[in-house]
């Protein structure tokens, strides 16, 4: 079992002003689950890359059985047994699941759609989940989509297998289904290199952790001897002292009621938020969490059901109504849906407010400096200066561009859709405690997330959905995780 | 460590391959750097400008008009025969055009925006409905001999400067100043720059796009007007083509295939790359046909330049509104 398989020797990556790997080694042993943790930034995408040959490290060399490479390639990558799952899955949509598991795979000039059908079905016969080989790949959820890359990477006969945050777009009880596919995997003498944010998870899967910080290897401990503070400790390189703040703000009156509403696969789902409180909506990936908010937003028209807010029926058709009825959106895509990366941090900030900022259509540039170095300030969004491209900050950073922008506009309801995805567990707290600021001023939050934990720490009060349809509400006294997900996978 | 932003460079490159090319040039011909051929490039050019600024609106919009060539056609025609044919006053057929080119754009712009297909598509198929439309209108008439007033638009003189140069430069500080200091040009690079992320943050997306055909309409109807005016003579086959140089300008001149970003002066001077190199090229004895090759190259470069910066991109630091 201590054989080691694939080791790092002296790399360094530099990019212009950033050193992203400085002088990182380390080594990874046959048949392990290895974790990789860091804060964004922290060099593990830059690792991985270097390690599957996608970029070219400056210095330093890779040892992969027992020959040194100091040049790797994708191909010579994949043709030693190294398969990466990213983040972004690689998937050609259009074409079937078993076309995708066998992409680029060369048997000649004629294929045959059976012969395929038949090899791949085998192959997630052994990865024992229930998978039709024949349906397009468009068709299925992100978590479908994702058994659908470890099939690749197996049908490839991968001996290491890196998977990038491969828990991020999966439901609990999916990230089940992926942990058990896992450990198969690693009985057959596979090493699986894992990258999660998420603590609990490697606590749950990985043999190993190995904790990398600015670029630099940290240190690599045994999961099961290790404190999680400890993990965390060396993440951020300081103390962070308790996790979820709380707020002191005493929910006042409804401000936002929602009845009957329907649309976009949800049915009739009523609940009522009141002013100055967190209302998390739980549920399992696509259970409908985000559709909800997009009604809400005017983002889609609903089929039925009202929406009200402060006691008024308000008919939202387009988020600029919603905006003007005082609803926020914070999106779960941050980078497609909540900012224009290419722009600056100023232009952003000011994004949803051009039109009150100007005067007979001529934009105050100095209003809106202003308003920009003001929630720069106040959200302390570390950057060089307001003409930054957004492109250019840190997932943290811009998210709270997104939010900036979100209040700027003078908004009091805000939905938070996974408002923490991707981010670093620094950065996170800092967003934590920017919500509790904002219930403190009396604004109210309605705050969707798939991390169970963040959900039941921050809300005051949780509603449940599952499949399009409401499943209760829990009040803070009765939050438990296991009840929840019950009530998310439907049961009673 | 020293970081270079390809946008920000791309502007003085720009005026530098036009001032490499203007020199190039006066070595090859002694006609060349005359004032006379000078003053040529510049009021032969004055439509092609008005008719880009119409299309950057578009572009950095984030869409394309490919039918800005036979809109010119349509609106040339109609315009004419409303006082040649028709009789009627110089100054209602100018509106009629104006309006008439707005209308196209307009139809574009709905259509664009409501059906949610490709504009390069939509476009190529009105662009052919324009043409058919202009044909028949025109019975595949010319049209010449227009009232002299109207002609007034290019003979006509303020501080010995042609009305056209100066409606041209009024036509580009116009624009220059919407994406500088406007609320209506910052939602347009918005627009461009994330569609979603602008509709999701409150911009009216649908209707924003409308108005950017509109617009690109209403400057290429002025465009026609200068070009008619000129020529003294209009028929079905003045005007095709115009949008390939416009297109071509704007890219060269910064204006990116996605939208999100440009700047006026770069388009400007994307016209004059163009107008030098085929004046350049006539006086050199290289003919039309030549001239198309190049022509082709250059959009080509352009375009790879482009995609190019599109996967440096988060390399520089300069923010992308010249505001």
């Amino acid at each position: 079992m201590q054989e080691p398989i694939l080791t790092v020797r002296h790399i360094t990556k530099t990019y212009p002003g950033v050193v992203a790997l400085n002088d990182v080694s380390m080594t990874f042993v046959a048949g392990e689950i290895h974790a990789l943790l860091g804060e964004n930034g922290a060099g593990k995408s830059t690792l991985i890359k270097v390690i599957s040959g996608a970029i070219e490290p400056d210095q330093g060399s890779i040892v992969l059985g027992d020959q040194e490479y100091t040049k790797m390639s994708p191909a010579l990558a994949k043709s030693l047994g190294v398969a990466v799952i990213y983040q972004e899955f690689s998937l050609v949509e259009s074409l079937s699941v078993a076309q995708n598991v066998f992409l680029g795979e060369n048997r000649g000039f004629l294929v045959s759609r059976d012969d395929v059908n038949r090899r791949a079905a085998q192959i997630f016969a052994e990865m024992n989940v229930a998978l039709d080989p024949t349906l397009q790949v468009r068709k299925l959820s992100p978590a479908k989509k994702q058994l659908v890359e470890i099939a690749k990477a197996i049908s490839g006969n991968a001996k290491i297998l890196i998977m990038d945050e491969p828990s991020a777009p999966l439901s609990a009880a999916e990230v089940e289904t992926m942990f058990a596919i896992i450990r198969k995997l690693k009985e057959k003498g596979v090493t699986i290199i894992y990258i999660s944010h998420r603590l609990e998870e490697l606590f749950r899967i990985a043999d190993r952790v190995t904790v990398m910080r600015d670029g630099c290897y940290i240190d690599t401990l045994v999961t099961r001897e290790t404190q999680r503070q400890t993990l965390i400790n060396l993440m951020v390189g300081r103390e962070l002292k308790e996790y979820y703040p709380k707020h002191e703000a005493m929910p006042g009156d409804v401000i936002l009621e929602v009845k009957h509403l329907s649309g976009l696969g949800d049915t009739d789902i009523s609940f009522a938020v009141k002013r100055g409180e967190i209302l998390g909506i739980a549920g399992l990936v696509g259970s409908g969490r985000t559709e909800l908010a997009s009604l809400i937003y005017g983002v889609a028209p609903k089929d039925s059901g009202e929406v009200w807010i402060d006691g008024e029926k308000r008919d939202i058709h387009s988020p600029a109504q919603a905006i003007a009825y005082g609803i926020g959106l914070i999106p779960e895509d941050r980078k497609h849906h909540g900012c224009i990366l290419n722009a600056s941090v100023r232009f952003n900030i000011t994004l949803s407010i051009f039109k009150q900022l100007a005067r007979w259509g001529i934009v105050n540039t100095q209003a809106q400096k202003k308003t920009a170095g003001y929630y720069i300030e106040k959200f302390n969004i570390r950057t060089p200066s307001m003409e930054q491209r957004v492109r250019n900050l840190s997932g943290g950073n811009q998210q709270k561009v997104v939010l900036a922008k979100t209040l700027a506009a003078n908004t009091n309801i805000l939905i938070f859709d996974e408002p923490t995805r991707g981010i670093d567990v620094g950065a996170k707290q800092e967003i934590y405690h920017l919500m509790v600021d904002l219930v403190n001023q009396g604004k109210t939050i309605l705050m969707i997330s798939s991390d169970m934990e963040e959900l039941l720490g921050m809300s005051d009060r949780l509603i449940v959905l599952c499949e399009g349809e409401f499943m209760g509400e829990v009040p803070k006294e009765k939050f438990d995780q296991r009840y929840v997900i019950e009530l998310a996978s439907g049961h009673h | 460590m020293l970081k270079i932003d390809l946008r920000e460079l791309q502007k003085y490159t720009v005026m530098l391959i036009l001032v490499v090319l203007m020199t190039l040039f006066a070595f090859a011909s002694p006609y060349f750097l005359t004032l006379r051929n000078l003053t040529n490039i510049v009021t032969q050019n004055t439509y092609f400008i008005i008719a880009a600024v119409g299309m950057s609106f578009v572009m950095i919009g984030g869409g394309i008009d490919l039918s800005v060539g036979y809109q010119m056609s349509l609106v040339g025609v109609v315009t004419a025969m409303s006082m040649v044919i028709y009789q009627r006053p110089v100054w209602l057929s100018i509106l009629i055009g104006i309006v008439l080119g707005t209308l196209l754009g307009l139809f574009n712009g709905v259509i664009v925006a409501k059906v949610r297909v490709f504009p390069l598509i939509v476009t190529i198929a009105t662009s052919t409905v324009f043409q058919g439309i202009s044909y028949i209108v025109s019975k595949a008439n010319t049209f010449r001999n227009y009232p002299a007033e109207f002609l007034l638009i290019t003979t006509g003189k303020f501080l010995n400067v042609p009305y056209d140069v100066w409606l041209t430069l009024l036509v580009v500080l116009f624009a220059g100043f919407v994406y500088a200091k406007t609320s209506f040009g910052w939602n347009v690079l918005a627009l461009g720059g994330n569609e979603e992320a602008a509709r999701l943050a409150g911009i009216k997306t649908t209707a924003l796009k409308i108005s950017v055909y509109a617009i690109c309409g209403f400057f290429v109807a002025l465009a026609t007007l200068v070009m008619i005016a000129k020529a003294n003579t209009t028929s079905s086959m003045f005007g095709p083509g115009t949008e390939f140089t416009c297109l071509t300008a704007a890219i060269v001149g910064g204006i990116s295939f996605i939208g999100g970003e440009g700047n006026m002066l770069g388009l400007v001077t994307g016209v004059f790359i163009l107008a030098v190199l085929g004046n350049g090229m006539q006086l050199a004895g290289l003919g039309t046909y030549a001239q198309y090759i190049v022509k082709g190259l250059i959009l080509l470069g352009a375009v790879t330049f482009d995609e190019y910066q599109k996967s440096q991109r988060g390399k520089g630091h300069k923010p992308v509104p010249a505001a």
